[in-house]
């Protein structure tokens, strides 16, 4: 492992949120503040994809959310590209680019602005933009739809849109919340060929996922998280131990003591 | 260059979309129109009428009525009742107005005696000398002491219903201006999660929230210009007066006036972004701001009619421009006043700001369920 690079690190991650009273009711719990993420602590190396694997509820959202420093940690730190997400976040938000099911882009717009605009939010100069633009349109086969307001893109169609703008800025590494969460097998497809067409282009990739299938056929490296903790890390091979499915549950039954 | 991009979306997605543009600058018109047509209706002329009255009787009451016909621009031809029936048919037939009938020995003090009018109340000409007669019978009747004074001029009614209306109207449109365009660009982006695709950007949040809170006082101003253009050139025509009128306030006034509103304006917005910020959505912050903009409408109305309010008045937004207004519109300068409001309300705009900047950074502002 000495030769690969570390291009993100977590070091005892932790975020306690408060529950409110109609959460408590809802979830019907008198607990007035649950630990949605306990110390976590992993590595993803430059190049690779790793998959933060683990049931509903389990931190992995949370994680990626201080990891792209929209939420703070409560304690711990994290480095991304080299930047501590506590003390640099502007930097890291220039380093990775973030994509969730929960980020949107505003339909009124065509791609060719809103590629425009998220680069100058990015800082990005005037001429690298419009190199930049014509190789990824090119490229995913947005050139075409360039000029069409984004509200009446197909659904596959938007989804490469917001895949190329959240990589407009040509970040170090791309952070993909639930990457193919709620989308039809066609525009799932286009995601899951996105993310290794990145790889090819040389871009470390961390997704957080609850699919056994997806994280074999994308990950490089894995790590399972139950209850806010890492539970298991290491190489695919290695946890899944032939079968991820089967080993993912072993873990399970491991920390929480019962069958699912 | 990255609010300078923050501020150029905003002006685009406004100046792109046809439909919003209308619904800006739709009300300024509507008003106009309004009540131009309102106040032509209001102020044509009455038609004047030649009545033809009956009489049976005599009394001094009917000289009175004939002053008072007189006075309203109307005439009136007095013929001796002969065939009480034939009279009937002529005012049912429209051709007299009416028969009065005074009984015998009519004494305007006598307890016994007693008029009678017979007209026609369909017939516009009827009904109008029965109410003249009948103002003129009930003031006899009851012995009133009637004073004369003189009434106010239509000129100085004009100003005055100008400087106690007229801020609360500009405050009311400037209001729902901002309301159309920020409800929709922060709690709207908010609630679809594009603002926080612009939150995962390196842009700083005090950038985003500049980004929002100029471009948008500067279309909230356009949307406010367009009405208050509308209120001002149509209110003359609404109370009967000339837009000369207009030409009545000093050119100091003007500037003030518009000094005000300028500082009231990106005020506003900013009340209604961070307010829209807060919310979780367009409803909830539409729901919290109907509730900000009665109170700002109660108490804006309430202050046109209190004689005299402490100085201390310039420390509260927005009624300080309100303030400041009427007292420009009444004809006096008050310079220092308005300076001062503009300056508080460019403070308070400052603070919002600042305020909204630390509610982007919160995640359990932005992200909390």
């Amino acid at each position: 492992m000495s030769e690969l690079e570390e291009i993100v690190r977590a070091e005892g991650l932790k975020k306690t949120f408060t529950l409110s009273r109609k959460q408590q009711k809802i979830e019907k719990t008198g607990e007035k503040s649950r630990i949605a993420v306990n110390g976590l602590s992993f590595s993803a190396y430059r190049g690779e994809i790793y998959g933060l694997l683990g049931p509903n509820g389990a931190g992995k959202t949370t994680t990626l959310r201080m990891l792209s420093t929209l939420i703070r940690p409560d304690a711990g730190d994290a480095t991304v590209n080299g930047f501590s997400v506590v003390k640099q976040p502007e930097k890291v938000r220039d380093s990775i680019g973030f994509m969730t099911s929960e980020l949107k882009l505003e339909g009124f717009f065509t791609p060719d602005y809103l590629f425009d605009f998220f680069g100058a939010m990015h800082g990005v100069g005037k001429d690298a933009l419009a190199q930049r633009k014509r190789e990824l349109f090119s490229r995913f086969g947005i050139d075409r739809f360039a000029q069409v307001q984004v509200k009446n893109l197909s659904t596959g169609m938007l989804q490469k849109v917001s895949l190329v703008i959240s990589i407009v800025h040509d970040p170090a590494v791309v952070i993909f919340d639930e990457p193919t969460n709620g989308l039809d097998v066609l525009t799932a497809k286009v995601v899951t060929d996105f993310l290794l067409e990145l790889k090819e282009m040389g871009k470390s990739i961390l997704l957080s996922t609850h699919i056994f299938s997806l994280v074999e056929k994308l990950c490089d490296r894995v790590g399972v998280i139950i209850d806010g903790k890492m539970a298991r890390e290491g190489t695919l091979a290695e946890v899944a131990n032939g079968d991820l499915e089967k080993s993912f549950f072993e873990i399970y039954h491991e920390i929480k003591g019962e069958f699912v | 260059m990255k609010l300078f991009a923050l501020i150029k979306k905003e002006f685009h997605r406004f100046f792109h979309d046809r439909r919003l543009i209308i619904t800006m600058l739709l009300p300024g018109i509507v008003i106009f129109l309004l009540y131009t047509v309102i106040g032509e209706a209001i102020h044509t002329e009455p038609p004047k009428y030649d009545y033809k009255v009956y009489v049976e009787g005599e009394s001094s009451v009917t000289s009175m009525i004939q002053s008072a016909v007189e006075a309203s621009g109307n005439t009136v031809e007095w013929i001796p009742l002969g065939d009480m029936e034939a009279a009937r048919k002529e005012v049912e037939e429209g051709e007299a107005t009416a028969i009065l009938s005074f009984t015998e020995d009519f004494d305007l003090f006598g307890e016994n005696s007693a008029v009678s009018v017979v007209y026609d109340p369909m017939d516009e000409a009827g009904s109008g000398f029965y109410s003249l007669s009948l103002a003129v019978l009930q003031q006899v009747g009851m012995k009133f002491s009637i004073h004369s004074e003189p009434l106010a001029s239509d000129e100085s009614i004009g100003r005055e219903v100008m400087q106690q209306i007229l801020p609360f109207i500009i405050v009311c449109f400037v209001f729902s201006a901002c309301m159309s365009v920020t409800l929709e660009s922060v709690a709207g982006e908010k609630e679809r999660g594009t603002l926080a695709t612009i939150l995962v950007t390196s842009a700083k949040r005090s950038h985003i929230a500049l980004g929002k809170i100029v471009p948008l006082a500067c279309i909230s101003m356009l949307g406010a210009l367009s009405s208050f253009l509308g209120v001002v050139l149509s209110m003359p025509k609404l109370m009967g007066l000339s837009v000369g009128m207009l030409g009545g306030y000093r050119f100091g006034a003007y500037v003030l006036i518009f000094l005000l509103i300028l500082s009231f304006v990106p005020l506003i917005v900013s009340l209604i972004s961070t307010i829209s910020t807060a919310a979780r959505s367009v409803k909830e912050a539409s729901a919290y701001t109907s509730v900000l903009m009665i109170f700002v409408m109660i108490f804006s109305l309430v202050t046109a009619f209190v004689p005299a309010i402490g100085n201390w008045v310039v420390a509260i937004p927005i009624l300080n421009a309100v303030v400041s207004m009427q007292g420009l519109l009444a004809g006096a300068l008050p310079v220092w006043q308005s300076l001062v409001s503009v300056g508080m309300n460019l403070v308070y705009t400052a603070g919002l700001m600042f305020l909204m900047t630390r509610m982007l950074s919160s995640e359990k502002v932005m992200f909390g369920k």
